[in-house]
């Protein structure tokens, strides 16, 4: 029981962290754009959702590997990832460029 | 936030006649330049992998064997899928911008990587780069 409240609790504070970035933080949101925010090295969190398909999680993965960014596996699909962002379509994967005033790159990368 | 699209990564194409095969980043172009506005590098890849070789064989068949086909090629980075391992080769001053002007310099390009690969190859190291990749 606890653990499970520990979840809900953590997983609000991802969405309130989220929601801060989308308001001054800069983003982008999608597969290409991921990967080429990881090419160029700009991305500094990558956040998947849970229903991406596992070849390409295990693609962004890697890149992030040789890129050595942070992963974060989003507890939501991506339905729930796009309303988490503010928006009307599903996101299935987005990366954080610039954190604006949220703490989510320091407080998110620990769990993966 | 490392970059690593630099030279001597070794890296998979992705797309095109070459797809499928092992090259390694000589140059890379981040930013892009005016003809091509995108990233992109300039690899030089096996064409053809060089076979399998035994200790049962004569000299003439491990040369016949070891013989690896090149090309050099300007990809765009959308089209590559980088790896963790690097090639260590050096090729710069091979493997040129102006090499793949002409039809005879491409030729000549390609003559001297398959030197230095053939070569690399016989001494055994980078293993992985020589294999062909399975799919």
């Amino acid at each position: 029981m606890v653990a499970a409240k520990k979840t809900k609790k953590t997983h609000e504070s991802i969405n309130n962290r989220l929601a801060l970035v989308m308001k001054s933080g800069k983003y982008t949101l999608g597969y290409k754009t991921v990967l080429k925010s990881l090419r160029s090295s700009k991305g500094k969190l990558i956040i998947i959702a849970n229903n991406c398909p596992p070849l390409r999680k295990s693609e962004i993965e890697y890149y992030a590997m040789l890129c050595k960014v942070g992963v974060h596996h989003y507890n939501g699909n991506n339905v729930d990832l796009g309303t988490a962002c503010g928006k009307y379509f599903r996101v299935c994967c987005l990366s954080i460029i610039e954190p604006g005033d949220s703490d989510i790159i320091k407080s998110m990368p620990g769990d993966h | 936030m490392v970059k690593f699209l630099k030279p001597n990564k070794a890296v998979i194409v992705l797309q095109g006649r070459y797809a499928g095969r092992k090259a390694v980043i000589v140059k890379s172009f981040d930013e892009g330049t005016r003809d091509r506005p995108y990233g992109h590098c300039l690899v030089a890849g096996i064409k053809k992998y060089p076979n399998k070789v035994i200790r049962k064989d004569s000299r003439k068949k491990t040369d016949k064997k070891s013989r690896v086909k090149c090309f050099v090629k300007v990809v765009n980075y959308q089209h590559l899928m980088p790896t963790r391992y690097t090639l260590d080769v050096d090729l710069k001053d091979v493997v040129t911008a102006d090499a793949l002007q002409s039809k005879d310099k491409k030729v000549a390009a390609c003559k001297a990587t398959k030197e230095r690969f053939q070569e690399r190859f016989k001494t055994g190291k980078n293993r992985w780069f020589f294999t062909k990749l399975r799919f």
